[in-house]
């Protein structure tokens, strides 16, 4: 399968222990390695202030994953995810194809400014054609 | 004779057309405006501190009338928002 790129934020209860939280993110990591995923990247965001309480809580642990793989390792973590009660909120967001999308759109600009700049007179020649 | 007859019909003509213009069925007209900011390529919807600019004091997303961003940007922004706010990083609304 196409290997697809994923973004997996989730918030942590702000009263789980601190060896709980890094031994959680582990097994978070071993279960996208077994499911046939890479990790990318993963990012502790630490402890945030919520925009709005969520189950009664006004702060969290934001952690974030950069995740490479088929999509099936998604599926399990997401199961996992809401079984899970240290975990208040998750988001899954793909990213491969939008950000495919912004450098195709940076390229072009890019090279349309190279043209413009080949066409347009530069500050030496510019007076001899107005002469 | 001749001449003064056209110029009331001329009169009642400009009349006619300040009528219309200050009617109730006026179109309202908004101002193109150009966007302040820069819109990257990527609209990522972890940055915050960007979303916060499409968002005045109530929480609501602006509008394209007043932000001026193109349509396609206004789609990648507000589902950025909407995401950021799913995760307690933007609020929903702003008391």
């Amino acid at each position: 399968m196409a290997n697809r790129t994923y973004e997996v934020m989730y918030i942590v209860d702000p009263e789980t222990p601190a060896d709980k939280l890094t031994k959680l993110n582990e097994a978070v990591g071993k279960l996208i390695e077994k499911e046939g995923g890479t990790v990318v990247r993963m990012d502790d965001g630490g402890r945030r202030t919520l925009a709005y309480p969520i189950n009664k809580k006004t702060e969290g642990f934001y952690i974030l994953f950069e995740v490479e793989g088929s999509g099936q390792e998604i599926a399990e973590l997401e199961r996992r995810m809401r079984v899970n009660d240290m975990i208040i909120r998750y988001i899954t967001v793909r990213v491969d194809e939008d950000r495919k999308k912004a450098e195709r759109r940076t390229a072009k600009r890019e090279k349309r400014a190279a043209t413009r700049a080949k066409f347009r007179p530069t500050e030496e020649t510019a007076p001899e054609a107005a002469a | 004779m001749i001449d003064r007859e056209m110029d009331v019909i001329g009169e009642r003509d400009i009349m006619a057309g300040g009528e219309e213009q200050f009617g109730d069925k006026a179109p309202r007209r908004y101002q193109r405006r150009r966007p302040r900011q820069v819109i990257p390529d990527y609209v990522d919807w972890k940055d915050v501190e960007f979303l916060r600019q499409f968002i005045p004091e109530r929480g609501k997303i602006m509008p394209r009338r007043i932000s001026g961003v193109s349509a396609k940007d206004q789609r990648r922004i507000a589902t950025a928002i909407k995401r950021a706010r799913s995760m307690a990083l933007l609020p929903f609304v702003w008391e």
